[in-house]
């Protein structure tokens, strides 16, 4: 009985682990077969390439440790150890070290679709330890540790202390190769370092290696910053600067090509000793300064409670200015206190807007693993298919646009398996050979819209109606409309047999996809044209953190809804509602829209059934439905928090708020309320 | 250098944990905070305990079991408060001053409050002194132990928190 809910939450999560390992996985395949590539031709393997291995070997032991497959933790672990030797010149990896490499992570990926098919990964036990023995007998060749000494560099002092142990050793690496070392200098607006930085970056890498990128002192002004990077290169820094567009002063030589250290020119040479001390100082503490940039999203959650209590204190503020406007003896300080209070709700405004700011990220990120998985199942099921991505740079919430990778993934899936024919079949049917993919995110308002469409096979809604009665999920005889026969796909009992994927032409796990949506306070809609292609929307709040709300009365009990999902409210006599088959309807300026009685949906007591009501008209992309609620109590900025507790979820609760006085009021959950009233089939009785 | 001043760190801390572990090992104490349910005493891991707080404004939460009160808000945290006195079968009694609802850690980070009678004091008790409940104690007392003359059950927080279906 109990449990089930935990339960199934852990097994969301291992679903979460397993397709991000199988990523991990895959980018591994990938750039160990760069690194088989540059051995077969005698090159030496590119550094970045071997630490990008090394950290997706850790990153895999890491999850697959705190999900509990040991076996699994244990295979990362040792090729993390061997990568890491590698990494660090303490070893090199000839052929048969690199088809050591090459089986362990072929084995990782079979123990992980045993783990994706539910099976633990024991079953592989003997076959894992078998090849961690293997490893850890691997004698990989160990090089000679003595470098020549770095102290011959002309390096600012506090430079060497700032590298990390890996920046080190390839330091030394370059040396030993007797590579050009080059000191780059850039100062960079601060606004937009990191992009700048990385066309830096990626610049230097087709030349040569990037050592170290450390933030130094001495900017002109505030808004900008000062980067030393150190390159190893074989171009001469006069070269180095040309290729880079830098000014040739930008880039010195640590060590010309080939020259004694002695040679230095004297703009390196000349750090006075009193000068070194101070740069050793702040070349450290720099550097941890730079990664402060990085800020966990929960210290933004917190930030963004204290922006939401101090606009409740604001609207105390604007309370008690009301109240002194009443007392003639007190007008002229009121009216002084309306000013201040003007004025501090717009800095509230503004540092909200920052905040949420911070939090917003470009769905480039998405889209560039959709392009990845793409790539892969291309392979894999040999299908001519294209992706095309529109709207990267539109901004979601960062949390959310984390959770939105699983649904979109499933939706890429499954159009590639099911929906997109065959190259012969799409010939005979008159279309290109090359089937279509095409996601496109725009920005409504407070709503991203997420539009995902393919050029497949279509499908039928009769025949999913058809399919439905037979499962017993609707009655034989139900008049659906196309959207509701469309949206019986995302039932749970649905979409998991096999048999109507095959005549649906859609996948399995669309029951996912709409509750990924939920939890999030999106929506999913259907729609498909038998033959010509299927389109999926999904629209999405901006962002979660916090909401303008109207809270709404029932008898005692307040409630909060987003007012996003709030089109319009109007005052409902008793004769603007009517009845049809069941359902009840209230007649907006000649449109229909479905009525949900909120005491009705939460079990209250229902008020008498002559009294006015006032509707709240809930939205959400096209859908609409009308929310009776016996009072509008005003608006107010909310944050809205999870419900804490062993309950995991109330529908129609999106989560709660505290408005002042520690009275927690319940946030209405628009989307599953907008899907309820669309689908009811019966009304209050 | 980095690197060898992180290796001496980590060698303080893995020999401070080995201590701790040869600490607690040495004395099989523990540490339950007592309450008081329809009469009876209960007692609940005090590790397990995050705060304890009187009965202000609560929120009802709709579509719920009965077990679920409503919720509260912790200094804008909102926490589901249950019924200790319905999932250990007492007889239903309006709450009075001496209700608390203690806050428990859950499983997954989450936190759960619950109602209590009262709550009394904080009992050290060995190890070898909490003894497996006679059969039919309820799944939700995984041991009882004497103090003076009356048995005090020990409620496990996981099966409390398991009585919400979902």
């Amino acid at each position: 009985m109990a449990g089930k809910g935990r339960k199934s939450a852990r097994d969301k999560a291992q679903l979460e682990f397993v397709s991000e390992a199988e990523e991990l996985l895959e980018r591994m395949r990938d750039d160990l077969s760069a690194l088989a590539e540059a051995h077969a031709q005698g090159r030496e393997a590119q550094p970045a390439t071997v630490n990008q291995l090394f950290r997706s070997a850790h990153t895999l032991k890491g999850s697959a440790g705190m999900f509990g497959f040991a076996q699994l933790s244990e295979l990362a672990h040792h090729l993390e150890d061997v990568l890491d030797r590698l990494r660090m010149g303490r070893a090199t990896l000839g052929r048969p070290g690199l088809a050591l490499l090459d089986e362990s992570v072929s084995l990782a990926a079979t123990a992980l679709e045993k783990l994706g098919r539910g099976a633990g990964d024991e079953t592989l036990s003997d076959a894992i330890s078998d090849l961690v023995g293997r490893i850890a007998a691997f004698d990989a060749t160990p090089q000679p540790e003595t470098g020549p000494a770095l102290s011959s560099l002309e390096l600012p002092a506090g430079l060497l202390r700032a590298l990390t142990e890996y920046e080190e050793a390839r330091l030394r690496e370059s040396l030993a190769r007797g590579r050009g070392l080059h000191l780059i200098e850039v100062e960079l607006e601060l606004s937009a370092f990191e992009e700048t930085l990385g066309e830096l970056s990626r610049a230097i890498l087709e030349v040569g290696e990037l050592i170290s990128t450390l933030p130094s002192p001495g900017a002109a002004s505030d808004s900008r910053i000062r980067f030393l990077l150190l390159a190893a290169s074989e171009l001469s820094a006069s070269e180095l600067a040309n290729r880079l567009e830098l000014d040739v002063s930008a880039v010195r030589p640590a060590r010309g090509q080939g020259a004694p250290p002695g040679r230095a020119p004297a703009a390196a040479g000349a750090m006075a000793p009193s000068e070194t001390k101070s740069v050793e100082g702040e070349a450290a503490t720099l550097k941890s300064l730079s990664e402060t940039v990085r800020v966990d999203i929960k210290k933004l959650d917190e930030l963004m409670n204290l922006v939401g209590e101090l606009a409740r204190e604001r609207a105390a503020l604007r309370a008690l200015g009301v109240r002194l406007a009443e007392e003639r003896a007190t007008a002229g300080l009121a009216r002084e206190l309306d000013k201040i209070q003007r004025g501090l709700e717009r800095k509230v405004q503004e540092l909200q807007a920052g905040v949420l700011d911070v939090r917003m990220v470009p769905l480039r990120q998405v889209f560039d693993k959709l392009t990845r998985v793409t790539r892969r199942l291309k392979l894999d099921l040999g299908k001519d298919v294209r992706l095309e991505l529109r709207g990267a740079e539109t901004e979601l919430d960062k949390l959310i646009v984390e959770q939105l990778v699983d649904p979109l993934m499933h939706l890429v899936r499954n159009a590639f398996d099911h929906a997109i024919e065959s190259a012969e079949e799409r010939d005979r049917a008159g279309k290109p050979r090359e089937g279509l993919i095409r996601i496109e995110a725009t920005q409504r308002g407070h709503d991203v819209a997420l539009l995902v469409r393919d050029d497949g096979r279509g499908i039928d809604p009769d025949q999913v109606r058809a399919s439905a009665a037979e499962r017993g999920l609707i009655a034989e005889d139900a008049q659906l409309s196309r959207r509701e026969c469309f949206d019986l796909l995302f039932l749970p009992g649905f979409s998991t047999r096999s048999n109507v994927t095959e005549t649906s032409g859609r996948g399995v796990g669309l029951d996912v996809v709409r509750s990924n949506l939920s939890a999030l306070g999106g929506l999913v809609v259907m729609d498909s044209t038998l033959g010509r292609g299927t389109q999926v929307t999904l629209t999405l709040p901006i962002t979660l953190a916090i909401v303008q709300a109207l809270l709404v009365g029932v008898l005692d009990q307040s409630f909060a809804i987003p007012l996003g999902g709030v089109r319009e409210t109007l005052l409902v006599a008793p004769s603007d509602l009517q009845r049809s088959a069941g359902r009840e309807l209230l007649n907006l300026r000649g449109e229909a829209l479905p009525v949900l009685r909120l005491a009705h949906e939460f079990g209250l007591p229902l008020p008498a059934h002559d009294q006015k009501q006032y509707a709240v008209v809930l939205g959400m992309g096209d859908a609409r439905v009308a929310l009776l609620v016996d009072r509008l109590e005003g608006q107010q900025d909310a944050v809205i928090k999870p419900v804490q507790g062993p309950l995991r979820a109330v529908r129609g609760v999106a989560g709660a708020t505290e408005l002042g006085s520690q009275h927690a009021v319940l946030v209405l959950d628009v989307s599953a309320l907008v899907e309820d009233g669309g689908y009811r089939r019966e009304g209050p009785a | 250098m980095n690197a060898e001043a992180g290796r001496s760190w980590d060698a303080l801390a893995r020999a401070a944990a080995r201590a701790r572990e040869v600490r607690e090992e040495a004395t099989l104490m523990r540490d339950l905070l007592r309450v008081e349910v329809g009469g009876e005493p209960y007692a609940l891991p005090v590790e397990r305990v995050r705060e304890i707080v009187r009965l202000g404004p609560m929120t009802k939460l709709p579509r719920a079991p009965e077990l679920v009160l409503g919720v509260i808000s912790l200094r804008g945290e909102i926490v589901q408060v249950l019924d200790l006195r319905r999932a250990l079968a007492a007889a239903a009694k309006p709450p009075t001053r001496r209700s608390r609802i203690v806050v428990l850690h859950g499983e997954s980070g989450d936190i759960a409050g619950w109602l209590v009678d009262a709550v009394t004091e904080v009992l050290r008790v060995p190890e070898a002194e909490l003894t497996a409940p006679p059969g039919d104690a309820g799944e939700l007392v995984t041991a009882i132990c004497l103090r003076g003359d009356r048995f005090v059950s020990l409620l496990e927080p996981d099966r409390m928190q398991n009585l919400v279906a979902v």
